[in-house]
């Protein structure tokens, strides 16, 4: 199993650590320069930590790490209104951007109130894109109950949030609610850091059950390769986001062909994912087990 | 202001309370407004919210924003800026030119500037209650869209809630208002 975790440092020595990383076969997911400053996101394998911790030591950087790296996580909203939006909306998607997740924020069509909130399919669909989702509810607990209905179709994992402490919902984590102003105390940070560890369960769980049953490939591998045969465009930032159970890859119009004709190992990209245009944003790959496509290489 | 939130619960009307006073701190309704209550219930999902309205802040004159040059304004309280380049623009159209961000040329005579010196800029009573049912709407929860507003003077009291207004809420609501409105007394 691959671990993922965030260097920052300096320059130096910095290009040595890129080597050991390409030789111990591990891979670099995101690298920023500016300046002296450093910040790489990288991936190795979890038996090679040592090596990685040594060299970091060397350069005088800081390893930290992301529990949350490489899963997409949708932050679900009753509505894009003032009354949830910015915060804790964002709060929240910022916290678990600082955990390694990419995030995806949205607002349902008609979630607001109590008996009248309601899910459409295709917002269920566009939920089920992603590894997991954190519902963002009121504070009421009447309201909660009833409002927990709508979450029971999604097939993902999901988180619910709301302001009452104590209700009999699951997955839930309390103390959050309506909020009118950033989430910087010292207690709201600690809401946080629960929802955050609870996300980070059924994320290990699922991660568990991909072990006992592993991929064809890993999204990790697909991703590199994906990287170099359809590079990002000038300026364009995340062109290829990892799942646990693939990718999800921004492409040009007219390039699905030459997606699905990517050589991975001794196999067609097409061979080995299931390939889904994605109800919100680019392709959805979701690699096949190894049960199911053989060998790949 | 004094805000006070009862019926939902100890988490959640502590929640509310910081909800009312940051919503009208935010839009600035902070100082001319006395008081708030909301009542809260979430399990028939009636909420009824009554806002007594304070002293407001007298007309705001060009005089009071501004001090006069020589064919020139020097703005003194940029809030109003917009509001005062809008009446002047339409009183006196080209002859009008913002210098920088806080001059204003104006080419007119002395009488002129003298009667404009007294004219309004802006009057916060004109819009008090726009911005109160504003502050309310950002209040009060999303989902409770059907409203009903309940008559007194000095106050704006509003019944919200998801289902069609029963006749009972009505009453509630108006026996809420006679006891505060002796309070008031």
């Amino acid at each position: 199993m691959y671990k993922i975790m965030m260097f920052t440092g300096g320059v130096y020595k910095f290009s040595e650590l890129k080597e050991r990383i390409h030789d111990i076969g591990g891979f670099i997911l995101q690298e920023m320069v500016m300046q002296t400053e450093t910040m790489m996101h990288l991936a190795f394998p979890e038996e090679e930590e040592r090596i990685i911790r040594d060299k970091a030591k060397q350069t005088g950087g800081k390893l930290k790490e992301l529990p949350l790296a490489g899963a997409e996580i949708m932050v679900v909203v009753p509505s894009l209104g003032k009354h949830h939006a910015v915060d804790p909306m964002c709060d929240i998607a910022e916290f678990l951007r600082r955990k390694g997740a990419i995030t995806n924020m949205m607002g349902l069509a008609r979630g607001v109130g109590k008996r009248i909130a309601q899910i459409t399919t295709r917002e269920k669909e566009i939920i089920e894109e992603c590894d997991a989702a954190v519902f963002v509810f009121g504070d009421f607990k009447e309201c909660l109950e009833v409002k927990s209905k709508i979450c029971e179709s999604i097939d993902v994992p999901y988180i619910i949030t709301g302001g009452e402490p104590e209700v009999k919902i699951e997955h839930y984590v309390g103390n959050i609610g309506r909020k009118t102003a950033r989430m910087r105390h010292r207690e709201e940070i600690d809401m946080l850091e629960i929802l955050t560890e609870k996300i980070e369960s059924l994320i290990d769980d699922r991660r568990r059950e991909l072990d006992e049953d592993p991929l064809a490939t890993s999204p990790l591998f697909m991703k590199e390769i994906l990287d170099l045969v359809l590079p990002p465009k000038a300026g364009e930032e995340f062109s290829t986001i990892m799942q646990l159970e693939g990718l999800r890859v921004k492409i040009e119009a007219g390039d699905e062909e030459k997606l699905k004709n990517v050589e991975i190992g001794k196999r067609k990209l097409s061979d080995i994912c299931e390939i889904k245009k994605s109800e919100y944003d680019g392709y959805i790959l979701k690699i096949l087990p190894e049960a199911v496509t053989g060998n790949v290489f | 202001m004094e805000v006070k939130v009862e019926g939902g619960g100890e988490f959640c009307d502590a929640s509310y309370e910081k909800i009312c006073m940051t919503t009208l701190r935010d839009i600035s309704l902070e100082s001319n407004i006395d008081s708030v209550y909301m009542n809260c219930n979430a399990a028939e999902h009636v909420f009824i919210i009554s806002v007594k309205i304070g002293r407001v802040q007298s007309p705001i004159t060009v005089s009071d924003m501004t001090i006069k040059g020589d064919e020139r304004l020097t703005v003194t309280t940029e809030t109003y800026v917009p509001k005062l380049l809008d009446l002047l623009w339409d009183r006196y159209g080209e002859k009008v030119e913002q210098i920088s961000r806080l001059e204003i040329a104006l080419k007119i005579d002395d009488d002129e500037m003298q009667k404009l010196m007294s004219q309004v800029v802006y009057d916060p009573r004109v819009d008090l209650n726009t911005r109160i049912l504003d502050g309310i709407d950002r209040i009060l929860p999303e989902g409770a869209r059907v409203r009903q507003p309940i008559r007194s003077t000095g106050r704006i009291t509003i019944i919200a809630s998801e289902n069609p207004i029963k006749e009972e809420w009505k009453e509630k609501a108006k026996a809420m208002l006679s006891k505060m409105t002796k309070g008031d007394s």
